[in-house]
């Protein structure tokens, strides 16, 4: 099999491909040919499935929902069965387009710049599809995808070079591109002509001075099926409790950093926090959400434990990695309370911090080496 | 003295260690000066094919400064000499003749000696062939006779995998030692640090006088010569030299002086779950690899001089490299697993959290040769400074290398540095990524460039 990718022959230009899947099957089987004579046993195909393994509750979870949402508008008695069934039908196709039409772009630049095709794609291609709504059309998880692969990470030189997220690229630009597919209160049940506002658009929507938590309660949303993740929403992002269970297997595997989250959680805890005292009859009804409630609602659990700890477009310095993941808390509760336009903020927070996290790094970078250079030499030199 | 506790870096767990027992082994059958363990010498040959060669005769010699001697390490017959790619001087191989007979220089007594000037100790050592053992930093090259170092660190202690252990070598030869002490004493005026682990026990080591002794404990890399220097007199600009050399090569410089002759006495750990006697050889500089094993070498095993970490494929055919004191043998990889990317990994050789025998308590599994993936971008980017006990920004350094920011790079404290401080990280790398070479590639573009 081999021979026919090698060099000269006929299928060498899809070599990338082949070896893809040849060392999907097996392991490479290659020796070093220099020190460390000895590597680990980890490598970046292992890290990435982890991620995707990770994800697997926050996808059964997903397809567990959207069929149970459909029961629900249609009005039919719940029907364990039945959930995964009419879920499966709406969320596989989304997955399995998202990971075509990004696979092919994945393949298309390995084949014309020679090299091998990265495992992050199995990433991006879940956590694309996981943040979309039940309803979207297929052709535009296709276009949304391709934009995120191609403009969100091979303009800027593939795996490891790129600033921005391009799950999240695929996601903004779809947000914006298809608005009608991604936001309203039409899309996030997949039964035609069935309306239900998301909990974020409810409070959004409450007046002035009332309590979010009555409005929340009034819709049919509580704390308890929030954090469960029995409530219309993108795909994957309902659930708090899957993406906690992501968030524990990422930790004991190191593979996330703990860091990132815990600033998340921080930054997000604070700013709710300062808008809870500062609530009153006048403000809108968003400030008097406790802080807590902000932790299981919309998409922030997810974002934060997917989307933000991607080490490739957030910040490399410890000390910034923190105020990275404080920042999108902030972010993403400002967007959230008292801006109209947007119902949701993490995305566009977690891309802008993205755009930041380099700027973050270069002051602390800048610190290190001003510490550096202020070291003192040890006393009793002759020079 | 201080004890300086390193709290990064880690031990890789492997089967191997050598016994506390040395045996002498018989002048090998072939010796070989290897010119591409030197760095930062031009090499120019001084002997032929053919040519007779005494212990002590020089081999090789710098082309821009001739003092400098490479000295053959055996009295015998220039065998061979191999040349790679375009010329490149791979191996100058001697046949010796088992006489060791000597090239015979001035001796003298240690009352003597504590009376030389530091320009004839010098003049003597680059005589004797001893010099080449010492190097400076930054740069990891040999030393220069003209420089005037703040400071001489002696490496007498070794963390990397299976080293051999310096404190067990030095047994019973503190005359030895304190003399090669008082020899390099005269070499600087700034501080001659004696580093050596929090338990050694020889008298050498304890007992050692007219230097500062420091000791460190701690994981590798605590016993790396960065580590130490990095501490005690860190470099901050390429015009802070300090010189460095190991516990045998001041064993060596003593017999210099005490017996007139180039002594090419070298202790190698032979160690590896692929060595079946594994001790501590009394042989040569420059030994063929197999005469350490009495000629049984096996054709699936790795024969490596140095350690995994940081140690040269010497092959079957190979020699012990210049500075090596360590030989170890593991099993080459290549065998090819089914979906090893999802296998849990009860047995499995690693840092990472991935596998199961991550979360099992910490024991000596077996290791080979393999890669265990492919090379890959640098994506997770959090896990190098943990095992640098340097204060660098690992990640960062290598972006500024990569880039070709000279001036980044000396500002992130690349001087400070060598390619075997970054040997766990490339151990590590889910990307598979060589950071030392990286390194060393920086390194020498700032010393051609700078």
């Amino acid at each position: 099999m081999r021979a026919w990718f090698e060099k000269g022959k006929p299928l060498a230009k899809f070599y990338p491909l082949y070896e893809a899947l040849d060392t999907f099957i097996l392991t490479p089987g290659k020796v070093t040919k220099k020190g460390p004579h000895v590597r680990d046993g980890v490598d970046l195909k292992r890290v990435m499935v982890f991620v995707v393994i990770a994800l697997i509750p926050a996808t059964a979870m997903g397809i567990f929902n959207t069929g149970y949402q459909m029961l629900l508008a249609k009005g039919l008695p719940y029907d364990f069965a039945q959930c995964w069934w009419l879920g499966a039908q709406k969320v596989l196709p989304i997955i399995i387009v998202s990971y075509a039409a990004g696979g092919f772009w994945e393949v298309l630049f390995a084949v014309t710049r020679k090299h091998e095709i990265n495992e992050g794609f199995l990433v991006t291609g879940i956590l694309y599809a996981l943040t979309l709504p039940p309803t979207m059309p297929l052709w535009q998880v296709a276009v949304g995808i391709s934009f995120g692969v191609v403009f969100g990470k091979e303009i800027f030189g593939g795996t490891g070079m790129n600033i921005f997220n391009p799950a999240l690229v695929a996601r903004a630009f779809v947000f914006f591109a298809y608005p009608a597919q991604i936001s309203g209160s039409a899309v996030w049940v997949a039964v035609d002509g069935f309306t239900q506002a998301t909990p974020l658009a409810v409070i959004k929507e409450a007046a002035r001075g009332s309590s979010p938590i009555a409005a929340l309660s009034d819709a049919g949303f509580h704390f308890h099926n929030m954090f469960l993740g029995f409530i219309p929403g993108s795909i994957g992002e309902t659930s708090a409790l899957a993406c906690l269970v992501g968030l524990i297997f990422l930790l004991l595997t190191r593979i996330a950093s703990w860091r990132i989250v815990a600033g998340c959680v921080a930054g997000l805890l604070a700013m709710s926090g300062v808008f809870y005292l500062l609530r009153g009859p006048e403000q809108l009804a968003f400030f008097a959400l406790p802080p807590h409630w902000h932790l299981v609602l919309g998409g922030f659990a997810f974002g934060a434990v997917f989307m933000a700890t991607d080490p490739v477009s957030g910040c490399a310095t410890n000390a910034g990695r923190w105020i990275y993941g404080f920042l999108i808390g902030v972010l993403t509760v400002l967007i959230r309370v008292v801006n109209p336009a947007y119902p949701e903020g993490v995305m566009l927070s977690i891309l802008f911090m993205n755009a930041f996290a380099p700027l973050i790094d270069h002051f602390i970078v800048e610190g290190h080496i001003k510490r550096r250079s202020k070291r003192l030499k040890p006393a009793g030199q002759p020079q | 003295m201080g004890t300086f506790y390193i709290k990064q870096g880690r031990n890789i767990q492997l089967e191997g260690a050598a016994k506390t027992e040395i045996v002498k082994l018989p002048i090998p059958a072939r010796v070989a000066i290897l010119p591409q363990d030197f760095r930062g010498i031009k090499p120019r040959l001084e002997v032929e094919v053919g040519n007779l060669v005494k212990a002590g005769t020089p081999v090789l010699v710098d082309r821009t400064h001739p003092e400098i001697k490479i000295v053959s390490p055996a009295s015998g017959k220039v065998m061979a000499i191999n040349r790679g790619d375009k010329r490149l001087l791979l191996e100058i191989v001697i046949e010796p003749d088992g006489r060791q007979e000597a090239i015979h220089l001035r001796k003298f007594s240690h009352e003597e000696i504590k009376n030389l000037s530091r320009q004839q100790i010098i003049e003597h050592l680059l005589e004797g062939g001893v010099w080449p053992f010492i190097r400076q930093r930054p740069f990891s090259k040999i030393a220069h006779p003209q420089d005037t170092p703040q400071a001489i660190f002696i490496q007498a202690m070794n963390t990397e995998p299976l080293a051999p252990d310096v404190d067990f070598i030095l047994k019973d030869k503190e005359a030895e030692f304190q003399t090669g002490l008082d020899i390099l004493r005269q070499l600087t005026k700034g501080k001659v640090y004696l580093c050596f682990d929090l338990n050694a026990k020889s008298k050498a080591l304890l007992e050692a006088k007219n230097v500062e002794k420091h000791t460190f404990a701690g994981p590798h890399p605590a016993g790396n010569v960065s580590t130490h220097i990095h501490y005690l007199n860190p470099i901050r600009q390429r015009n802070d030299i300090v010189w460095y050399l190991g516990a045998q090569e001041v064993l060596r410089a003593a017999a210099l002086f005490l017996y007139g002759a180039f002594s090419p006495e070298r202790y190698v750990a032979i160690t590896g779950e692929g060595a079946e006697k594994r001790v501590y050889a009394q042989t040569i500089i420059g030994t063929a690899i197999n005469n350490l094993f009495e000629g049984k070498l096996k054709s699936d095993m790795r024969y490596i001089s140095g350690s995994i970490l940081n140690g040269k494929n010497s092959g079957r055919n190979g020699y012990l490299s210049f500075y090596d004191t360590q030989v170890t043998v593991i099993p080459e990889g290549g065998r090819r697993h089914f979906l090893g990317w999802l296998t849990p990994g009860f047995k499995q050789n690693t840092f990472s959290k991935t596998f199961v025998s991550s979360f099992l308590p910490e024991r000596e599994v077996a290791v080979d040769t393999d890669t265990h993936g492919s090379d890959r971008a640098i994506v997770l980017n959090d896990i190098y400074d943990q095992y640098v006990a340097l204060d660098i920004m690992t990640f960062f350094l290598l972006r500024a290398v990569i880039a070709g920011d000279i001036e980044e790079a000396e500002k992130l404290g690349i001087l400070e540095c060598d390619e075997e401080d970054f040997a766990l990280c490339s151990f590590a790398c889910p990307s598979k990524t060589d950071v030392g070479g990286i390194i060393r590639a920086g390194l020498d573009l700032i010393e051609r460039e700078g």
